[in-house]
């Protein structure tokens, strides 16, 4: 078993991180950037250019303001240099290319990189760490991560007791179709609610970038869920359950007792829907944590919008495999089981030095959390 | 010897710790048990003055009614065996 003092030693590996990845080239490439006050795509461009400085640690990014005199001089000399409309900006020049104007990280962006790419510039594949030696960041792969932040986040408890009480009254009707169709619609709703959840946080930091205030809060946030759930690890060594909000519990209870009563099922689903998407939005305050660190991770890939959504539909299903095992489990034994708490405990404690490693990547190496 | 099994059909210690519990009884069927449901069975529950906040827990009773031992969470069939057998006569 993994020993407390092994995951302290690591801890103080990482906090005292000294050697620099190593990189394709030793040499600085820069990129000059032109911009105006006001211009709301040059704005983009430099939410992307900061991404791409923590990305390619050895990339100079030098920023000219073409409303100055010396930016306007500098745009001017660079145009007639490449031969180019230097008209509008931004204007990127990277060694003896250039990039007019600025879509989207997606679209410019990309052709921003790909210029990068012909200077051999290249992220940092390898990191080397004391005693440990040299490892591959690929092998710690984006996929990897989605399946181990999803598993642990599908160990947390919250709404999980819904998902009990439910398999309780459906053990107690001798229609087996009904209780499978009530129970796979409860499964369904709370995978598709969780799906939005994290789909909000997604576009969310689409949305605002990767900004250093947001990088030091998510940072922050992975640390502290870490540190919860090495507490977790610690201190429920028995799997206890916790006794919490027993006047809910009994509303809920009560509600879910006369849905899945209804005489008519079409109703009784409708019932189901709507009450498996109010459990699960009042119980998505405690799993807040991970969602967020993890969907920020993903925004730092620069995946196309598609390959966002397969893995949070990946995420989904991880998360989701404790849920359905105890319902199949259920269905098909007619008993209702429960997980032992060694796998909660076991989930805690990885899941815990995970986050913590995330956290301290996020706030002092955030380029190696940027996979692909 | 008596033991008050407390738990809820929410918690999914409680549903680990059944068939370790119906094994035991079927073994040890000099054994009195009996289960409460944190949920359904307050009034009952009260009088063993629960003050920690998690389930599931077992409160073991003497011949006279009185508690000798409480245990919470999830707990080894082996442990439950053994502790048994060491109060068997009380």
């Amino acid at each position: 078993m993994f020993s407390l003092k092994k995951f302290f030693l690591i801890l103080i590996f990482f906090f005292t991180l000294t050697s620099s990845p190593v990189l394709a080239q030793d040499q600085d490439v820069d990129i000059h950037f032109f911009w105006g006050q006001g211009c709301p795509h040059c704005e983009k461009e430099k939410i992307f250019l900061q991404s791409l400085e923590q990305k390619y640690p050895d990339i100079k990014i030098n920023s000219y303001e073409v409303h100055k005199k010396e930016g306007y001089q500098l745009l001017q000399e660079m145009g007639q240099k490449l031969n180019a409309d230097t008209s509008g900006i931004p204007f990127t020049v990277i060694g003896d290319q250039y990039v007019a104007g600025f879509l989207s990280d997606e679209t410019t962006g990309v052709q921003i990189e790909q210029a990068l790419d012909s200077k051999q510039i290249e992220p940092p594949q390898t990191i080397k760490l004391p005693l440990l030696g040299t490892i591959e960041i690929k092998n710690f792969s984006l996929p990897l991560l989605t399946f181990m932040v999803a598993l642990l986040d599908g160990f947390n408890p919250c709404a999980m007791w819904t998902l009990f009480f439910l398999i309780n009254l459906l053990l107690g009707f001798k229609d087996r179709r009904r209780m499978w169709i009530l129970g796979t619609t409860f499964i369904v709703t709370s995978a598709f609610v969780y799906f939005l959840f994290l789909s909000a946080w997604l576009n969310l930091f689409l949305f605002l970038g990767f900004l250093p205030w947001v990088k030091i809060i998510v940072g922050l946030v992975a640390l502290v869920s870490g540190s919860y759930y090495l507490k977790e690890y610690v201190v429920n060594k028995n799997g206890a359950c916790r006794v919490t909000g027993s006047e809910k519990r009994q509303k809920v209870f009560t509600r879910l007792k006369a849905i899945t009563q209804k005489k008519q099922l079409a109703l009784a689903i409708v019932g189901i829907i709507l009450l498996a998407f109010v459990v699960n939005l009042v119980e998505l305050v405690c799993s807040a944590g991970l969602p967020a660190v993890y969907t920020q991770i993903l925004t730092l890939t620069h995946l196309p919008s598609w390959q966002y959504y397969l893995y949070l539909v990946f995420y989904i299903l991880i998360f989701m495999l404790d849920d359905l095992f105890i319902f199949f489990v259920a269905m098909t034994t007619l008993k209702a089981v429960g997980l032992e708490s060694k796998y909660a405990r076991y989930s805690h404690l990885i899941g815990g030095i995970l986050m913590i490693t995330i956290g301290l990547l996020m706030l002092f190496k955030p380029e190696l959390l940027m996979f692909g | 010897m008596k033991v008050i099994k407390i738990g809820a059909i929410w918690c999914s210690a409680c549903l680990v710790m059944k068939p370790r519990w119906q094994q035991i009884e079927k073994e040890n069927t000099w054994l009195q048990a009996q289960y409460l449901d944190f949920d359904q069975d307050q009034d009952k529950i009260k009088k063993y003055n629960l003050t920690q906040d998690s389930l599931p827990v077992f409160v073991f009773l003497d011949k006279k009614g009185q508690e000798f031992l409480r245990l919470d969470g999830e707990i080894p069939i082996k442990e439950l065996v053994k502790t048994i057998n060491k109060h068997k006569d009380k």
